[in-house]
């Protein structure tokens, strides 16, 4: 029994994977579990193993090529399948294989669910009650009836309910059809719909670019042609040779060269993901200033002692853990808005936005440090280090980036005095922090020398309110003014 | 091009004499054909111009004279066979399915089988449900057969020309309900060719797919929804078998909507056809199902009030354009 080898789901917000590398040809003998193919989901690059004893008998994709999750990739001839010997081994194989495909239906099934609910008032909106249905017609009565009436009433199980033309002109125009309120029957979305989209994403453009227009109208195509042929597929760091950046001394008079850039996934799911964000939260901002001088001291005296240990802690070591601390008085800041309700979350997951280098095609990703609640300064050190250098190296698998409750992003190691940052969904805040810096402060009514930090969270309106931030902001400030509260 | 009005029946008449004159091989035979100037007067005065070697009446035996026809095509004459009425072509299914589209196939190319069959299809009004056929819906299943629908006078000249001339079996479907209408046709020989459809109305919101009679259902409506807004495209297929599916297309991908009207039962249909072609070629332009209206799925009702509502209309093809393009 041959058994197609399918592009998996590898997170719930993948569509398309790449594979990097095959690590079997055709023709390899392969047991359960082996790692065939390394694939670059919009997050990550992760290991593939196969679920099946067998031999590899085609791979239909090669490497570097992008196909949607569903996709045959290669196939698997199981084992004892090499000929039909007889009947009774064909039958023996088909039968897992038919549970297995039940299997991975149910598994479908299920992303689709979770998707659905992801999807919030969409989602609820689409999905008929069940006792308001109509039974289904008498079977005697299909003939002289209109069937295609009753296509209203088709169970959608969290599916998305969009007319053929819709969705390609929603391609066509970069338009996310989960955002769009359908008007057809049963929710569908519709043409009409896509065009009101269309329209209100060209007046949001217009509002908010107008100086787009005032770039020079180079041939649009003929760059982003030339552009995709040597930069095939996804920007891959390992094969993909060294970015030349242009020197800085050389200033020409002529202005910048004008070039299309093609989105990498990661690029993609970063403007999807903040526009969310930005589109569906209601953002304000609170900010803060520390003190921090005793912060500084008590760090600097702890590295001195822990030098022979090799341990180096960081200012944002002692942010996590203080961010994390200061929610168990405040279990507002780990929740999430769940459009009926809102979900406090049991675990205490701090995320810290870590940049990638221009070499790994830039971006960031939201390395996360779990129970840090529960964690000390020193693991919580080691463990942010690990994520930092290997989001920089190798890439961040999904465990390490999901499952976050709150985020922290930090410029202050750029000298940023005071930013604002947008919210990590579906957390419910985010805190912005610049650099500890040098300044003119007034203690003890004395004008004197020391060191403050400005910190900024960014807050959903929905789920905090401003009085609960100041509170949240007041007790990180017993925390990290008062650091020895921090280490016990 | 000079033209003048004359009627459908005349248009008729005009191809079959034309053809007759330009080619000895042709010849008509039927039911009252001759001597009777046609049961609807198609053949009027063309007894006393071809004779009754080249006009044939024959007895009321459908399943003889169509099966002699095709004797007869085989043996290189181009027969013209007029069925009263459509109805009446059931009694002699097995020579004009079994026999004449198969013709060429069966005998390995040694007998081809240029054959015309005519006659009124559709309801007639008031002629009952064995007397109401729409054969094009059973017909247009059968492999190896041409199958035309002419709309106007000008079509049912042009169509009937080519399919005289044509080396195939041809089923054409007149309509006794249009036989007295009028248009315009050419002085000048001309003919029309299979499979190339006529776009009748433009309009850029919603696609109607039609044929013969129901076009003016379809016209009818167009006008009613443009009042609403709605532009319908009215496209005449003209013929079933080819079928010119890239007219179609072409329109369905500017519209994004298409209801096929088709006045035969909708259950394994040319609307089902034509509607599943839609779906496969255009599945990436709809913005919704193809809708169709088609005849009710009852056998034809004597009574007038309910034989016009089993009929399609221009009430139900109003109700379909707007359902389909959401405007309910």
């Amino acid at each position: 029994m041959p058994i197609d080898i399918t592009m998996p789901r590898l997170s719930d917000t993948m569509e398309a994977g790449t594979i990097i590398k095959w690590n079997v040809k055709e023709g390899d003998k392969v047991s359960a579990g082996d790692v065939i193919a390394d694939v670059e989901t919009d997050k990550a690059t992760m290991e593939m193993a196969v679920y099946d004893d067998g031999v590899i008998s085609r791979i239909s994709v090669p490497e570097g090529q992008k196909v949607n999750v569903g996709t045959v990739i290669a196939v698997l001839d199981g084992e004892g399948a090499g000929a039909s010997k007889s009947s009774g081994s064909a039958a023996a194989s088909a039968e897992p294989a038919a549970t297995k495909k039940a299997a991975a239906k149910a598994k479908e099934a299920a992303g689709e669910d979770e998707r659905g609910e992801s999807r919030g008032s969409v989602a609820v909106a689409e999905r008929p009650a069940p006792p308001e249905r109509t039974p289904p017609a008498k079977p005697g009565k299909a003939a002289a009836e209109e069937p295609e009436e009753a296509a209203g009433d088709v169970e959608t199980n969290g599916r998305l309910r969009i007319s053929p033309v819709a969705r390609h002109m929603a391609d066509e125009h970069g338009i996310d059809v989960r955002a769009i309120e359908g008007t057809g029957p049963g929710g569908r979305v519709i043409k009409r719909d896509v065009i009101a989209a269309i329209d209100a994403a060209k007046e949001t453009s217009r509002a908010v670019a107008p100086s787009a227009k005032a770039r020079p109208p180079a041939s649009k195509q003929e760059v982003l042609a030339t552009r995709v042929e040597k930069e095939p597929a996804s920007t891959l760091p390992a094969k993909a040779a060294p970015r030349e950046i242009p020197g800085p001394a050389a200033v020409s008079d002529g202005g910048l060269e004008a070039q299309m850039v093609p989105l990498s996934n990661m690029r993609q799911i970063i403007a999807r993901r903040l526009v969310e964000s930005k589109q569906t939260i209601p953002h304000y901002q609170v900010t803060v200033t520390f003190n921090m001088d005793p912060l500084l001291d008590l760090r600097s005296t702890l590295n001195r002692q822990l030098e022979d240990q090799g341990v180096k802690l960081s200012v944002n070591d002692f942010l996590v853990r203080a961010c994390a601390l200061a929610i168990h008085k405040h279990p507002y800041f780990n929740a999430a808005w769940a459009e009926d309700h809102i979900e406090i979350l049991g675990e205490v997951n701090v995320g810290i936005a870590i940049s990638l280098p221009e070499e790994r095609g830039g971006g960031l990703v939201v390395g996360v440090v779990r129970n840090a609640d529960a964690k000390g300064l020193r693991q919580i050190s080691a463990e942010s280090k690990h994520l930092a250098e290997k989001a920089r190296t190798r890439g961040l698998n999904i465990q390490e980036m999901s499952d976050s409750t709150f985020t922290i992003s930090n410029l202050g190691m750029f000298g940023v005095d005071n930013f604002t940052a947008i919210i990590n969904p579906p957390n419910s805040a985010i805190l912005a922090v610049g650099a500890a810096l040098k300044k003119p402060v007034v203690r003890d009514d004395q004008l004197t020398i020391g060191h403050e930090m400005n910190a900024t969270l960014s807050l959903d309106h929905r789920v905090i309110d401003g009085a609960m931030a100041a509170q949240y902001l007041q007790t990180l400030r017993q925390l990290i003014e008062n650091p020895g509260t921090v280490l016990v | 091009m000079a033209t003048r009005e004359i009627e459908f029946r005349d248009a008729l008449r005009e191809a079959m004499s034309e053809e007759m004159r330009a080619d000895p091989r042709v010849f008509l035979i039927g039911e009252e054909v001759a001597q009777y100037n046609g049961a609807y007067k198609v053949s009027k005065g063309m007894l006393e111009e071809f004779g009754p070697r080249r006009i044939i009446d024959t007895p009321i035996s459908e399943s003889g004279f169509a099966g002699m026809a095709i004797g007869a095509a085989m043996m290189g004459l181009r027969p013209i066979v007029e069925f009263m009425s459509w109805s009446f072509s059931l009694v002699a299914a097995d020579p004009i399915l079994n026999n004449a589209p198969k013709m060429l196939y069966m005998s390995g190319g040694q007998f081809g089988c240029p054959i015309v069959f005519r006659g009124n299809d559709g309801a007639g009004g008031q002629l009952g449900s064995t007397h109401s056929w729409c054969v094009e819906g059973l017909y247009s299943n059968v492999p190896g057969l041409k199958m035309a629908i002419p709309f106007d006078p000008y079509d049912a000249k042009g169509l009937l020309k080519a399919a005289i001339r044509g080396d195939d079996p041809v089923f054409f479907l007149e309509s006794e309900r249009l036989l007295s209408t009028k248009g315009e046709v050419p002085e000048e020989e001309y003919t029309v060719p299979f499979g190339k459809a006529k776009i009748r109305r433009s309009g850029g919101d919603c696609t109607l797919v039609s044929f013969g009679r129901p076009l003016y259902f379809c016209l009818e409506a167009a006008e009613t929804l443009a009042k609403e807004g709605i532009e319908c495209e009215v496209i005449d297929g003209r013929t079933i078998r080819p079928l010119d599916i890239d007219t179609i297309i072409k329109s369905v991908r500017k519209t994004n909507y298409c209801v096929v009207v088709d006045q035969s039962w909708s259950f394994g249909s040319p609307g089902s056809e034509i509607a599943s072609q839609v779906h496969r070629y255009c599945f990436d332009d709809l913005d919704n199902y193809v809708g169709r209206v088609h005849s009710d799925d009852v056998p034809a009702p004597y009574a007038y009030n309910l034989e016009q509502e089993m009929l399609p209309n221009a009430r139900k093809i109003c109700e379909c354009v707007r359902a389909v393009t959401y405007n309910a």
